[in-house]
């Protein structure tokens, strides 16, 4: 099977040249097959999250290369990055960075704003993502009078709504017990099974790291083991 | 992308106009109030401006005082002649000026002249007369013409009076006699400050209401040959009269735009000064200061809108607020300064010569004044609102949601 993420000898580092700097991830390389779920496990500051960050494009390696399936991403533009991460990736965040002051509906709709899709058909697509995923009853509640589970099921429908081939979840479980932690798990699974999605994840989890295809350990910035 | 993307654009902007309601109130009740504080004084301004040009056209060339003891006092006529056979000088006649009431408790200026000098110089304060009227002949006693605001206030006294061309009016004289007037023409004038509340007769009816002394004036209302420098013509009169205060057309006009460009300046610091407040406003909920306006930039690009998305988001919002807020403040201005007759700061910015009569207070609104208040109101907003969004929208993503 093709690989659908890779990575080659990847540093980054925060802060160059300061007396701050940090060597966040170090030396990474590793690959990640189409159709699978990953987990990165590891200690807290071992890389987990920058690790996600580097292959979801939302920061760009000191050194070292970044694939996509055949194309190497890590050089291109900001244009092309953002244009990658509007068709090809969906993000759920630990902090899940839903907007407040919207609703449910309007912030998982919220990412085909910038495409040609009108904002009532967006919104009609994320009522049906929502409805999907069991949120039929909050579909118009502002994110404020959501409880944890449920915030992280819009940040799931959120992160699907571009149809991504690529799904990254940071500490998905971060906030949400163990019953609907298995829920969680069970959708993502379905559509790993059902649309071909790849996932990658960074967890503390047990349960997370558990039930993943492949497990990669980090520890101080670099893949140190798998299973 | 076409249309749809920005018409989502546009409407994600709206959106935010209204769920961040706190930070778009306080941008609009502050540009609402430095630009009704602007527009309204410019408005007075730019007309003050204007009326001042109108009455220096209407008025003589040169204008002769005499100060005693830093008061102005009463002239001979008898210097008329000197003034008359200094060269360079066309015409010189004497006025006198002063103030009396109608019995409805608002002063009217008084001016006195010479009907038939006063009369031959086209385009002279009061001698353009409206509708059937006429203009003073020389041996019209107790006759007067009026200014447009006389009209006015008598149709607005508690027993209104319509005033035309032969109604009769009393003035009430310097020792409390009433003495009857026959109006015999309204004129017309652009000066609103000088003419609105005036009332122009024979100066012998006017030194009677005034208590002017027989041979005796307020000033010297002086006119050039064509041609002539009215500097030097007004140096020559200084020399031949060294008690006169000789005052030329333009001496006249740098005091008066000194003293309400003063004024003014000192309303457009305040205005200032509230301007900047509302641009510290803007950058700080823009996302220079504003943590959760700087995660939503990081938010958007992570979900794939381009650095063009999002300074078109936060453009169209500020536009949207900076419209609002500069429309609602020139709105008020308008309705301030030409409805209600700008109390206050009209009263600040004319001072002394604040007309007795309201609606006197001049007032004009140019294309370039308005063009100037939206201008003003919206490009720094939109650049404080901008900048720092588009500061974030550069970042890397994970970097602005981090906030590291």
């Amino acid at each position: 099977m093709a690989a659908t993420i890779r990575t080659e000898n990847v540093w980054k580092t925060y802060g160059a040249n300061t007396p701050r700097q940090v060597d966040a991830v170090r030396d990474l390389s590793m690959e990640i097959e189409k159709g699978t779920i990953t987990a990165l496990g590891g200690p807290s500051g071992s890389g987990k999250s920058t690790a996600l960050s580097l292959i979801g494009l939302l920061t760009r390696p000191s050194r070292g290369k970044i694939f996509l399936g055949d194309q190497e991403v890590s050089g291109l533009s900001e244009v092309f990055r953002t244009k990658l991460r509007r068709t090809e990736i969906g993000f759920i965040f630990q902090a899940q960075y839903l907007i407040p002051q919207l609703t449910a509906t309007e912030n998982v709709a919220l990412p085909l704003l910038c495409t040609d899709i009108s904002r009532s058909e967006a919104e009609k697509l994320a009522r049906e993502k929502l409805t999907s995923l069991g949120m039929e009853q909050r579909l118009d509640f502002r994110v404020v009078e959501l409880s944890g589970g449920e915030l992280q099921r819009v940040g799931i429908a959120r992160a699907l709504m571009n149809a991504p081939r690529i799904l990254i979840a940071d500490e998905p479980s971060a906030s949400i017990d163990e019953k609907l932690t298995k829920e969680l798990l069970a959708t993502l699974r379905t559509m790993v099974e059902d649309e071909g999605l790849t996932v990658v994840v960074a967890s503390h989890d047990p349960v997370v790291l558990q039930w993943a295809d492949v497990l990669l350990m980090m520890h101080d910035g670099s893949v140190k083991g798998s299973s | 992308m076409g249309v749809r993307k920005h018409s989502n654009l546009a409407s994600y902007a709206l959106g935010n106009v209204l769920k961040y309601r706190t930070r778009s109130i306080a941008i609009i009740i502050a540009l609402f109030f430095s630009t009704s504080i602007l527009s309204s004084v410019e408005f007075i301004r730019e007309g003050v401006v204007q009326d001042i040009s109108s009455s220096l056209d209407e008025g003589s060339d040169i204008v002769i005082q005499k100060l005693v003891g830093g008061r102005q006092v009463p002239i001979p006529t008898a210097w008329v002649t000197n003034v008359t056979e200094t060269t360079g000088v066309r015409a010189a006649t004497p006025r006198i000026w002063g103030y009396s009431d109608v019995g409805s408790g608002s002063l009217l200026t008084i001016m006195g002249v010479n009907a038939s000098e006063y009369g031959n110089m086209i385009g002279a304060v009061g001698t353009e007369i409206v509708g059937e009227g006429r203009f003073l002949n020389e041996s019209d006693r107790g006759k007067m013409i009026i200014g447009q605001g006389i009209i006015d206030l008598m149709a607005a006294s508690a027993m209104p009076l319509h005033v035309q061309v032969g109604t009769i009016l009393s003035l009430i004289t310097f020792d409390g006699e009433l003495i009857e007037f026959e109006v015999i023409g309204v004129f017309s004038s652009g000066s609103k400050i000088y003419s609105y509340d005036m009332v122009l007769t024979d100066i012998i009816s006017a030194r009677d209401v005034l208590g002017y002394e027989n041979d005796t004036c307020t000033d010297i209302a002086v006119w050039v040959t064509p041609g002539a420098d009215p500097n030097s013509v007004a140096f020559r009169l200084d020399t031949e009269i060294p008690e006169a205060r000789v005052l030329t057309h333009d001496a006249i006009s740098d005091s008066m735009l000194k003293a309400y460009g003063g004024r003014a300046g000192m309303a457009a610091l305040l205005w200032t000064i509230v301007l900047m407040a509302v641009v510290l406003i803007a950058f700080t909920a823009s996302g220079a200061i504003s943590e959760e306006a700087r995660r939503e930039v990081g938010l958007l690009k992570a979900l794939g809108f381009d650095t063009v998305d999002v300074l078109e988001i936060r453009m169209l919002e500020s536009i949207t607020l900076s419209l609002l807020g500069v429309s609602l403040g020139i709105s008020f201005a308008v309705i301030y300064d030409f409805i209600l007759g700008g109390p206050v700061i009209s009263g600040y910015l004319l001072g002394w010569s604040l007309n007795l009569l309201p609606g006197g207070i001049p007032l004009t609104i140019s294309l370039s004044t308005v063009f100037i208040m939206y201008a003003v109101g919206v490009v720094p907003i939109l650049v404080a609102a901008v900048i720092p969004s588009w500061r974030n929208a550069i970042t890397e993503p994970d970097t602005v949601l981090r906030g590291v």
